[in-house]
């Protein structure tokens, strides 16, 4: 429609974006838990079941939970599309990603399988529901930003990531691990990791990091050209290891973009003209680094082992940008839904949540992190790490609970009761 | 010529530096300068605000005979606006920094998408249907 996504009444209602939110940090607060009691040889080991259900414990029930809930309030506003029914969608899409992520973890735990069965499917529900959505109405988007565009090939490498990973999971089924197996394992996973993660990003960041921090855009050629240059590259890659041919090239390509892509970033927050301090700053900063970090390990292929990668790559780029973003979107939300409904008395965003309380979480992530990396040369490092990684993610619990509450609290009272006027 | 889109996307970016710089006024607590500062802002996100509703909205309005649609959300979000700008007074008057940034960070938020809409949204759609009065759009504008 023509006025499609200028409407306030079209933001979805506030429990939508709330419930995947604080879902996330729940399988955060799980996957510490099975870090601590799964073996480090195990945990380390990618192609151990444990380590692959570990990996979909984060990919699933963290990154694509809280990417899920942001989109679904991102996208009236970066893009007037507007999902119809957002409640019904946010039910089917919330439940079943939730018990499909159990389930799957649960396959990989427990070698379950009518577990995968289940799982499989309603994972398969919840990620065909958004990516069918989120295409469908990406694509209908008239007037095209570099935002909206990489958005568009986010919701295509969604469902590819997808279609891949079904196809893995009915090989599992039918305990048919062909030759060609982990050819699909790894494009489902730089699918899903470059493209469904990396290119929302990207997306996000060149509307989100200049406007909001009053900062230098990236330069217009890198914005218009580079996602689809990614996106090309990983159906190069596809094709590349099908063909069993050397990667490093690709692999070299993409290390060069991400740290275009890093640098770019890091230099315009550096430069930005607010004065303005807040914890998510630091959850920026601290992921761009770690994003620069981890691509150069992947080049080199330094390590033996893919761990160290995987949890600079996961913890240190994705869920530290994943929670400063949760961090502002939080008491944004809570702020803009009250004084959008008339209440006079709001608490500013930054007394939703104590920025003392988001320090000490973001200490917290900082040291799991370090521990974990630690861990790799002294084993025994890693009960540690998963200690203060559960901590962490409680105490993002507590914080994304007490502006939830705040909010509640204001949200239960009368806006229009102020009883000397009536 | 310039279009309806890259003049007002350019004066949301001149407000947002006017915005910043009030900031850091305040963040530098030379409260004087951040009042200063505050008055040029005002000044220039509200001349922001009447060169949209007196001037493209209405031609908008009339060349799409749409007055429910987007541009009366975009008057009810400026309306929003303006009343934060006199909390953000109240506060550089009292001189209480961390009320200001509590403020100031939602002015910011609410801004911010706000200008999103606009920009992606409604200025195209204003470029697009207005097509051959888009430079006198512009030009009474800047006359405002």
């Amino acid at each position: 429609m023509f006025n499609q996504g200028l409407s306030l009444d079209q933001a979805p209602p506030i429990s939508v974006p709330f419930r995947f939110f604080l879902t996330a940090p729940l399988f955060g607060i799980l996957l510490g838990i099975f870090f601590f009691f799964s073996p480090f040889e195990v945990i380390s080991n990618q192609y151990s079941p444990e380590a692959i259900g570990a990996v979909h414990l984060f990919t699933l029930g963290m990154l694509s939970m809280i990417i899920f809930g942001a989109m679904q309030q991102m996208m009236p506003v970066l893009a007037g599309a507007v999902v119809k029914k957002p409640i019904l969608f946010a039910n089917i899409v919330h439940t079943s990603l939730t018990l499909g992520t159990l389930l799957l973890a649960a396959y990989f735990l427990f070698s379950i399988k009518i577990a995968l069965h289940i799982g499989a499917l309603f994972l398969a529900v919840a990620f065909l529901t958004f990516s069918y959505y989120s295409i469908k109405l990406l694509f209908k988007v008239q007037f095209l930003t570099s935002t909206v565009k990489a958005m568009r090939l986010f919701s295509l490498c969604t469902f590819i990531t997808v279609l891949l990973g079904l196809y893995i999971a009915s090989s599992h089924m039918s305990s048919n691990i062909g030759e060609s197996h982990y050819v699909f394992v790894n494009a489902h996973a730089l699918f899903g990791i470059f493209g469904f993660a990396v290119l929302l990003i990207m997306g996000v960041a060149f509307q989100v990091i200049p406007m909001f921090y009053v900062a230098q855009d990236f330069p217009k050629p890198f914005q218009n050209k580079v996602p689809l240059i990614v996106f090309a590259l990983l159906f190069v890659c596809f094709i590349f290891l099908y063909l069993n041919f050397d990667i490093f090239i690709l692999k070299t390509a993409f290390t060069v973009i991400f740290l275009l892509f890093a640098y770019l970033g890091l230099k315009s927050l550096s430069n930005r003209k607010r004065p303005v301090f807040d914890v998510t700053l630091w959850y920026w900063k601290l992921s761009l680094c770690m994003l620069a970090v981890s691509m150069l390990i992947f080049l080199a292929g330094a390590m033996e082992s893919n761990y160290v990668l995987a949890i600079l790559f996961a913890f240190g780029f994705l869920y530290s940008l994943l929670q400063g973003m949760v961090y502002k979107i939080i008491p944004f939300l809570a702020w803009f839904h009250l004084t959008s409904k008339g209440y006079f008395t709001v608490p500013t965003l930054r007394e939703f949540i104590d920025e003392k309380y988001i320090k000490y979480n973001f200490y917290l992530h900082v040291s799991s992190i370090i521990l974990f990396v630690v861990a790799y040369y002294i084993n025994p490092l890693i009960y540690l790490a998963a200690v203060l990684f559960i901590v962490s993610n409680i105490l993002f619990l507590i914080n994304c609970i007490t502006a939830v509450l705040k909010y509640k609290d204001i949200a239960n009272t009368d806006p229009m009761d102020m009883s000397a006027f009536k | 010529m310039e279009s309806i889109s890259s003049f007002l996307t350019h004066d949301h970016r001149a407000c947002d530096e006017e915005f910043a710089s009030m900031e850091n006024a305040v963040a530098q607590l030379n409260w004087q300068e951040a009042q200063e500062k505050f008055d040029k802002f005002k000044n220039d996100l509200l001349h922001h605000f009447d060169m949209e509703e007196k001037v493209m909205f209405e031609a908008f309005e009339q060349r799409t005979g749409m007055t429910q649609g987007p541009t009366m959300v975009m008057r009810m979000e400026h309306e929003q606006m303006r009343q934060i700008l006199d909390q953000l007074n109240a506060d550089i008057q009292s001189q209480d920094k961390d009320h200001f940034f509590g403020v100031s960070e939602s002015l910011m938020m609410l801004m911010q998408q706000h200008n999103m809409k606009e920009e992606q949204m409604l200025y195209a759609m204003a470029d697009a249907h207005l097509g051959a009065d888009v430079a006198k759009v512009v030009e009474d504008m800047k006359a405002l």
